[in-house]
């Protein structure tokens, strides 16, 4: 390998008896985990320096005096290393028990467990049953301020919080106070983590139940939660995270390790902005007629009267407004839908903008971004122009006289009167809600929010990600990808509509260059850049000048 | 109630003569007149005893000051193969994990007893007990206060004296 001086420099050891090539400077911590063996570890985290304290990584390296810990011994040529020798065993059968003698095991109670890694070691390395006798010591809880409180009984002394705060958030806000088995973690005075926008994270890295979000407390148990790969919806930069679900709820959100958008991160914003997909009092079913007449009838006929009305209009005026929290396919079947009916006047949306970008320090890709909104780049290159004010209203003038077509995804109009949209010759509302701007709408169509459905955003770094479906839809809403596209279909008579969203995302790529060179599948959970991502985002910041 | 009803096809009136059965089911009353090793019990003035495994509707334990002692753990439902049992924890003004909602539907339970061997705390408790009629279906589903007012005896669902059968 020394010879091929073009690839990066590796080296190869055994690890258990397999034989693992890793490049030069990897743990063996890290190389025993590429080999699918894990080796217990605390202090380690992948996003944080590694101090070695914890004790608990200790394996067995040939030739060494003593055990070594596995996270900060660098792989080296010809190394035998042995993970699971009696000697590591034992010894961290030892460790385990130390860890063990103050800790108050309420898993019953704690919110931790069932994804715990003290519950995970112990049940796989640790001792049977305990030998220590003593009374264990007792701090109760301690409440951080923000999202985080703090039980600094089950605390293992990782110290991943403190340097979290320190080397990622450049905030540090939190340390270690007294020494030995009365250490706990402290915050400075009484400001606490009050205010610090990224401390939520210090919940997610906690290996165990010390740490936990007083808004998840006592919600569900870990083991009743379905994970999604998805992504965030609270900003443009669209941190890769897992949806949480249970009962067709989101719980909560969890960042999703993608080392080219949020590392292992997310901010606060974004995890404590996750309401909005469970709001009550969903449209069920699509409805058409204007106000007193509107009545509640099914897709079949919904479709055929709209399509009917459409090819009456042909050729009409056709304003659409769109909303950034629906993803591209959506967002682009609407627009074909628009062409195919007739001139297309306007493309707007309208989302709110937040004062200021709040960057974290110490992984500069992530930006909480000013855009509240998932999907506002991707609007951008499909030829939506950002309309209204920072908090999202305001803006279609002269919507109200407007006498063609209407077309609106995903806008409530919360700011409009009952009289929006009465001069239309025809308005057709999309949304998850009914609203009382919508009364004039001749067709409400009840569709699927970014949670209910699969589909790709495009992040502020021009970035196309996709995310999973991970709700059941309400009664019969469908993705608007969907309902718009069998409509454009059928009025422009080119072909069957897609089916599936690869199939709308493929129409998508064919319809819009910018997305060109693009495949559903190779995007993966991962994301893959637009070809021409810089260009692209240089337009969409052109668009979103102030 | 979602649970329906089966009703039984029989056939016609006047198209089946039970003599036959009649004198069967009379000649075997006549043999047992005869035969007096009766096993018979004068319920309900006499109570049959119970078995100490015998599992019946459930009832859950209370602490002194009138808690109860589940901590809202969520094993029972999880473990539960019937799936009958809704839990919904939070916390109380001492700042307890305690159930909020706590209902187990006793129609759909099949007694098999697992919530009460896997409960951390000994809350949760199958009944030895089995006199449960009611008037009206929905009161198969009790609720918390239903379950801390039961007093019948529990379960043991395993030798005191030897916990592990050994
Ligand atoms: S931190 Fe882990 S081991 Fe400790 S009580 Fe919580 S779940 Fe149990
Ligand atoms: S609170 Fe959690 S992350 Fe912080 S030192 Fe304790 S165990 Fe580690
Ligand atoms: S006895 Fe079995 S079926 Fe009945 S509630 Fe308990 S676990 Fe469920
Ligand atoms: S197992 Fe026991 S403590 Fe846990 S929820 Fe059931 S009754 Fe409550």
């Amino acid at each position: 390998m020394p010879d091929n001086g073009r690839k990066p420099e590796t080296v190869a050891l055994t690890i258990d008896g397999r034989e693992v090539v890793v490049p030069k400077g990897t743990s063996l911590l890290q190389a025993a985990a590429g080999a699918g063996i894990e080796v217990p570890h605390y202090c380690y985290h992948p996003g944080l320096s590694a101090p070695a304290q914890c004790r608990v990584c200790l394996v067995e390296v040939e030739g060494a005096p003593k055990l070594q810990p596995s996270c900060v011994t660098v792989a080296q040529d010809g190394q035998v290393v042995r993970t699971d020798s009696d000697e590591a065993l034992e010894m961290r059968k030892g460790v385990f028990e130390f860890y063990l003698v103050n800790h108050p095991l309420d898993c019953p109670i704690c919110d931790m467990s069932g994804e715990c890694k003290l519950q995970d070691y112990v049940f796989a390395e640790g001792r049977e049953h305990g030998r220590a006798h003593e009374p264990k010591r007792v701090f109760g809880r301690d409440d951080f301020g923000g999202d985080v409180l703090y039980y600094g009984d089950r605390c293992v002394m990782c110290t991943r919080c403190v340097r979290f705060m320190e080397e990622v958030a450049g905030d540090p806000r939190l340390t270690v106070v007294e020494r030995g088995s009365r250490a706990v973690i402290d915050t400075f005075f009484d400001q606490g983590l009050e205010g610090a926008s990224f401390a939520g994270n210090v919940v997610d890295i906690c290996p165990v139940g010390a740490l936990v979000s007083k808004e998840f407390l006592h919600k569900a148990r870990a083991w009743d939660l379905d994970h999604t790969p998805s992504v965030c919806a609270g900003c443009s930069q669209g941190c890769n995270v897992e949806l949480h679900t249970r009962d067709n709820l989101v719980q909560r959100l969890k960042p999703r390790e993608n080392q080219e958008v949020n590392g292992h991160w997310m901010c606060d914003y974004g995890r404590e902005s996750y309401e909005w997909i469970n709001r009550p009092g969903r449209l069920e079913s699509p409805q058409a007629g204007r106000g007193s007449r509107r009545k509640p009838t099914d897709w079949r006929d919904v479709l055929g009267r709209l399509h009917a009305r459409l090819q009456e209009l042909r050729g009409a005026e056709v304003i659409v407004i769109g909303s950034p929290l629906w993803p591209n396919e959506g967002l682009a079947a609407l627009d074909a839908l628009a062409q195919a009916a007739g001139q297309v006047s306007r493309r707007v949306f309208r989302s709110p903008r937040a004062q200021d970008e709040d960057p974290l320090p110490g992984f500069p890709l992530l930006i909480r971004r000013r855009d509240l909104a998932p999907n506002v780049d991707g609007a951008g290159l499909l030829g939506f122009d950002r309309d209204g004010s920072d908090v999202g209203e305001g803006g279609l003038d002269g919507v109200a006289a407007h006498d063609g077509i209407l077309l609106v995804l995903g806008d409530e109009l919360r700011d409009q009167s009952e009289e929006f949209g009465a001069s239309a010759a025809l308005f057709v509302y999309l949304g998850t809600h009914d609203s009382p701007a919508a009364a004039n709408a001749d067709f409400v169509l009840p569709v699927t929010n970014f949670a209910e459905q699969e589909g790709t955003f495009v992040n502020a770094q021009g970035r196309v990600q996709r995310f999973q479906q991970a709700l059941r839809p309400p009664g019969t809403a469908r993705p608007a990808w969907l309902v718009l596209g069998a409509l454009a279909a059928a009025l422009a008579g080119n072909g069957p509509p897609p089916s599936r969203a690869d199939g709308a995302f493929a129409a998508l790529v064919a319809a819009h260059p910018a997305f060109a060179g693009l495949d559903y599948d190779v995007l993966g959970v991962a994301g893959a850049p637009l070809a021409d991502a810089g260009a692209a985002t240089a337009a969409a910041a052109g668009q979103r000048a102030p | 109630m979602a649970i329906s009803v089966k009703v039984m096809k029989r056939p016609e009136a006047g198209r089946t003569s039970y003599m036959r059965a009649t004198l069967k089911g009379m000649s075997l009353t006549l043999k047992h007149m005869v035969r007096p090793d009766s096993v018979t019990l004068e319920y309900p003035e006499e109570q049959p005893a119970l078995h100490p495994r015998w599992r019946g509707t459930h009832r859950m334990e209370v602490h002194a000051d009138g808690r109860p002692k589940c901590v809202a753990c969520g094993l029972c439902p999880t473990v539960c193969p019937a799936n009958c049992i809704r839990l919904v924890g939070g916390e109380d003004d001492q700042g307890n994990r305690y159930p909020i909602v706590y209902e187990i539907d006793e129609f759909r339970c099949i007694f098999c007893g697992m919530c009460q061997e896997v409960c951390p705390v000994e809350a949760i408790h199958v009944g030895r007990h089995f006199e449960n009629a009611e008037y009206t279906r929905d009161r198969f589903v009790y609720d918390l206060d239903r379950l801390m007012e039961q007093d019948h005896a529990t379960t043991l669902l395993w030798d005191p004296s030897d916990p592990r059968s050994e």
